[in-house]
């Protein structure tokens, strides 16, 4: 044994107080309660993404012959392919819920200010890739809501004025849905997506070490002297139960709620009812309610506010240090969000 | 093994030091500063280029070739009546026939992709209106939008274009595009 260790320290130079003083972060001790580890939730579901996601590729066929074909295969012929594909779906369903209201967290606790402007830009570009990556997800299944929400995106990129045609022609190889459109979606969503996820992630980690986690204080709870706990064991040891309540959740829920097959693509009718995915609710409505370029530059009007929101927030708060602007504005923005959702959710049209 | 005395090195330092005005120092001087410039010039030149080719190779190689198709003979379609075209991409194309002066302008040929965001239109003969399901948009049997984002944005379905050469009918269309099951070609319908 002795031996072993020292062959391993010879070729991986670092002393184990090194690696300790690494790793073991100071967690603040607000992180003793779950819902303040939504963080860690997506980086988890994540994983179980790459893996299921790798699985499932060993069967999918990216072309529009045979992309229906495969994910049946996978579903009704290959070995517990039904279960692999419900986790990856339901995973992709759980990681949108809990980036978004990780954000919603960072956001109601103000952890988004001074100094963490920057990780809170670079989380926003995790939830855009987030969403980009399950939108060219359900893309792949050749199902009828595939098709035309593959149709629909790359039509809202049109409506972008002056890049829009160019960001269309890039999305679908061509100025209409065509042979080589799938591929490009299968390539964005199984690599050129989770890449720039992985290096995102590096950075929003590296940076959360760098800057420590933002310490929450409660004016009313009496001071203590002890306001941090251990990153290793204890808070690893909360999210060691976080991820097998997770494993659990997905199980059941692929279980129960199987992802099933919808009828194929077919590019000649749109079904008398169309819904996206449930997160792109909002976006479905919205566009609903304004002309194709207004809709379009007033969302991408909003996810710059979402950006620079920590920017704005600063000058507001310097103007008037005591406001609470910041909270009331995301009290509005959170329920004009659930209402848009409910409202297209329990109509047809 | 050689080890300069110490005196040595420090003559050394001052012979450079009083070097730094001689038109040779200022001459090594540009030259290293050219040559910096020269090669990182030649690296964001060379790999400008190959990210410049790589982002042209995304773009598709062929643009949306269209033809001129045969639609029917004009004397088959009477004032009033429209027919139906199956495009060869499958795409379902209502033709009516407004006028009489055997000319193209007498027929309109309208596509059934929504202008709003792409989906398909269908024809609602009760409430006499083309319907997109995606976002609500309606257009009139003309192809005026009526309501929803189309009529905000103030667009109609497109046209194909048509022209009448000895009294035969042709449509110009799109080639490309994921067709569907149907054959290409003209049916009589009279439900619109």
């Amino acid at each position: 044994m002795g031996a072993l260790s020292t062959w391993f320290s010879e070729r991986i130079p670092i002393r184990p107080g090194e690696l300790r003083e690494l790793t073991n972060e100071p967690v603040p001790n607000h992180l003793k309660r779950w819902w303040f580890c939504l963080g860690g939730t997506p980086a988890y579901l994540f994983v179980v993404q790459i893996v299921t996601g790798i699985l499932l590729a060993f069967y999918y066929q990216a072309s529009s012959r045979t992309a229906w074909e495969s994910v049946r295969y996978i579903t009704e012929e290959a070995a517990y392919g039904w279960f692999l594909r419900g986790l990856h779906k339901w995973a992709a369903t759980l990681m949108i819920a809990s980036v978004v209201l990780h954000q919603m967290r960072v956001y109601f606790t103000g952890a988004y200010r001074k100094p963490r402007e920057l990780n809170w830009i670079v989380g926003m570009g995790l939830l855009v890739l987030t969403l980009l990556t399950g939108f060219t997800g359900y893309s792949l299944v050749y199902e009828q809501l595939s098709y035309w929400g593959a149709t629909v995106g790359a039509n809202i990129a049109d409506n972008v004025p002056v890049v829009g045609v160019l960001g269309k022609q890039l999305l679908l190889a061509g100025e209409v849905y065509n042979e080589r459109t799938l591929s490009r979606f299968f390539l964005l969503h199984a690599a050129v997506l989770p890449c720039a996820m992985v290096a995102l992630l590096a950075v929003h980690i590296t940076l959360i070490r760098l800057q420590g986690v933002t310490e929450l204080k409660d004016e009313r709870e009496p001071e203590r002297d002890e306001g941090f706990f251990r990153f290793f064991p204890e808070h690893f040891l909360s999210e060691l139960t976080i991820g097998l309540v997770l494993m659990i959740v997905l199980a059941a829920l692929a279980t129960i709620l199987p992802a099933a097959m919808g009828p194929r693509a077919d590019p000649l009718v749109t079904p008398e009812v169309i819904k996206p995915e449930w997160f792109f609710y909002v976006a479905f409505r919205w566009l609903k309610l304004f002309s194709g370029t207004t809709a379009v530059l007033s969302m991408g009007l909003i996810v710059f506010t979402m950006v620079a929101w920590p920017f704005i927030d600063g000058l507001v708060r310097a103007r008037r240090p005591k406001s609470e602007f910041s909270v009331y504005l995301g009290i509005v923005a959170v329920l004009g969000l659930l209402s848009l959702t409910i409202w297209e959710a329990s109509v047809e049209h | 093994m050689y080890r300069p005395a110490e005196g040595a090195a420090c003559s050394l330092a001052n012979s450079m030091s009083s070097d730094a005005d001689t038109p040779a120092s200022a001459r090594r001087d540009f030259l290293s500063k050219a040559s910096t410039l020269l090669m990182a010039g030649g690296l964001v030149a060379g790999y400008g280029a190959c990210g410049a080719m790589g982002a042209r190779y995304l773009f598709p190689a062929t643009r949306r070739e269209r033809r001129w198709q045969f639609l029917a003979r004009a004397s088959d379609v009477r004032v009033g009546e429209s027919i139906t075209y199956r495009s060869p991409t499958g795409e379902r194309v209502a033709v009516a026939r407004r006028a009489e002066h055997d000319t193209a302008e007498d027929f309109v040929a309208l596509s059934s992709t929504c202008p709003h965001l792409g989906c398909q239109v269908h024809w609602q003969g009760s409430e006499k209106r083309f319907f997109c399901p995606c976002h609500n948009g309606t257009f009139d049997p003309d192809g005026r939008a009526t309501s929803g984002p189309p009529f905000e944005a103030g667009q109609s379905l497109s046209r194909y274009p048509l022209k009448l050469e000895d009294g035969v009918l042709f449509i110009q269309v799109p080639m490309e595009g994921l067709s569907g099951s149907a054959d290409a070609g003209a049916g009589f319908s009279h439900d619109l």
